[in-house]
């Protein structure tokens, strides 16, 4: 199985559009296909997909809660805590505060007296939809609130490489959220191939820039992908692939038509763009 | 007054409209702006701003590290790790992008084998724009960790300065580094576009919005490439419509060039005066 991601360090790029294009692409040639949408955040290809999503699993956080009989004030889980998540003044019990902890469970072995204990709590989901014979999608989706969502890109990530296994597919194609901190590292983990997407503007090539930075540090192949090839000036992307010696592998001219079909849920019909 | 400009999906506009709005009311007060998108920093681009003119590193995260000589291989740390950050080949080792710092496998070492060490996995950017007006950003390094505690060092930062108006600009999502900009904002303008996943994810950037009980506006993006969604919008949202902004190459334009969109001659601009008019 070969894993490629689609990312892109700037938002609205079309990452979603062109994971979305491959996978249609590649089902079209009769492979299996599992695109996996690690955008948890914000996971939107199954609404340009036009489905409702399927086959629901909850991904659980763990939390600490006190056991207040064995519990000795002695503020040891509040000094451990690097999130600043446990609240504590002297001679007071601590207070936990969900918002800011990570599960980490520092606190839990830092109690010299095993007063914290953890409860599950449902922190996202996964999803699997079938979008045609030989292609399926997992979406990964956080709660809203949820802090750390790593935990929940990892769970989908490997519902979607389980799902490719047992379906046999040949491609897992990983779409993931703009940005470069933890949650597109977990994504990006692993990958044998990566289209870094992007725009021909400044904003484009800054952040560009910064995912093939990121990419490099990894140890992770990538190509460019050009979306919206024709408007903005060109040369600002030529001028970044050349310094990391990365190149342009793909481009897609800015169309009416596409904006049109990815708003009306028809990206199938516009797949000979890549 | 701290305004935040933000919209759960990225690429509708966040950074363009926040950097048009401080222009608007730089006019009438003292401003100044934060950049809280610290993965991929891009206000300063649409106000023309490629320089700093400080940078400060700062170290908001920890990273484990295992002394070999100590180990004695017991394996504890690898069995408390809940970020799977420590590998085993011959030896056990961190893997730096996976180690969030939390130090559980710190106090779980029988020998004392590991240590935690401060990693400078930032900095703060600080520019006096060409408006006479800071700009503060920061850079959280590539593959480092520790977002939303660079965006509460970048806000402290910005509080420094005089200003009545603050205007921070978030990043994409919904996760940690935008709750971390959201936190004690007065007003948030919520940006979207007619698409499914422009609305969608508006629905979800609000949940978190009222999560902290934050009043808000939307404003809908190029709303002309789907008119029919735009509506829908404007219909579901009711009276926290703002207003709604056209799709014009003019922006495109503007931004290749470096320059502010509110000096240019766009037809979005007079769009963008009549949203800042709901607000003052």
């Amino acid at each position: 199985m070969e894993k490629i991601v689609s990312t892109g360090a700037k938002g609205g790029v079309g990452k979603s559009t062109f994971a979305i294009l491959l996978a249609f692409k590649l089902s079209n040639q009769r492979k299996k296909v599992v695109l996996c949408d690690c955008d948890v955040e914000c996971p939107n290809d199954y609404l340009i997909l036009g489905k409702k999503l399927k086959d629901k699993k909850p991904i659980y956080k763990e939390y600490p809660i006190l056991d207040k009989k064995k519990c000795i004030k002695c503020g040891k889980c509040s000094e451990t805590c690097k999130y600043n998540a446990i609240f504590w003044v002297k001679e007071k019990y601590p207070i936990f505060i969900y918002d800011l902890c990570s599960s980490c469970k520092a606190c839990v072995i830092a109690c010299p007296n095993k007063a914290i204990r953890t409860k599950k709590q449902i922190a996202g989901n996964s999803f699997i939809n079938k979008i045609n014979d030989n292609f399926w999608l997992v979406t990964g989706i956080s709660k809203p609130g949820v802090l750390d969502i790593v935990p929940i890109v990892r769970e989908a990530k490997e519902r979607a490489i389980e799902l490719a296994k047992e379906k046999n597919a040949i491609y897992l194609i990983i779409d993931t959220a703009p940005g470069t901190h933890c949650n597109v590292i977990e994504a990006l983990l692993d990958a044998d191939k990566t289209y870094a997407v992007t725009e021909p503007t400044p904003l484009g090539s800054h952040d560009l820039g910064l995912i093939l930075e990121l990419l490099k540090k990894l140890n992770i192949p990538g190509e460019i992908v050009l979306n919206k090839a024709d408007v903005g000036n060109k040369k600002v992307i030529e001028e970044v692939a050349k310094k990391f010696n990365t190149k342009i592998s793909i481009e897609i001219p800015y169309s009416e038509k596409l904006v049109d079909a990815y708003c009306k849920k028809k990206l199938n019909k516009m797949v000979d763009l890549i | 007054m701290k305004i935040l400009v933000a919209s759960g999906k990225g690429g509708v506009g966040k950074s363009m409209l926040a950097s048009s709005l401080a222009l608007l009311y730089l006019k009438k007060n003292k401003i100044v702006v934060c950049d809280c998108d610290v993965d991929a920093p891009n206000t300063g681009l649409w106000l023309g701003e490629t320089k700093s003119d400080s940078i400060e590193k700062i170290s908001t995260s920890f990273k484990a590290k295992i002394d070999l000589e100590k180990c004695t291989k017991c394996g504890k740390c690898k069995d408390v790790c809940m970020f799977f950050a420590i590998e085993k080949n011959e030896n056990y080792h961190i893997n730096p992008f996976l180690c969030e710092g939390c130090g559980a496998c710190q106090i779980i070492c029988p020998v004392n084998a590991i240590t935690l060490n401060s990693v400078k996995n930032g900095e703060i950017r600080i520019r006096n724009t060409k408006y006479d007006f800071p700009l503060v950003s920061a850079q959280l390094y590539p593959g480092e960790a520790g977002s939303g505690k660079i965006i509460e060092q970048l806000r402290k930062k910005a509080e420094e300065f005089d200003h009545d108006i603050m205007i921070l600009d978030a990043a994409a999502g919904t996760g940690c580094p935008v709750i971390a900009s959201l936190r004690g904002c007065d007003y948030v303008v919520l940006v979207t576009e007619p698409t499914p996943s422009g609305f969608s994810d508006l629905k979800r950037i609000l949940e978190v919005v009222n999560h902290f009980k934050i009043p808000y506006g939307v404003v809908i993006n190029k709303w002309d490439i789907y008119p029919k969604l735009s509506k829908k919008i404007e219909k579901w949202a009711k009276n926290k419509i703002l207003g709604r902004i056209s799709y014009d190459k003019n922006v495109i334009e503007c931004i290749v060039n470096l320059k502010p969109v509110i000096f240019s001659d766009s037809k979005v601009v007079n769009e963008i005066r009549e949203i800042f008019s709901h607000l003052k």
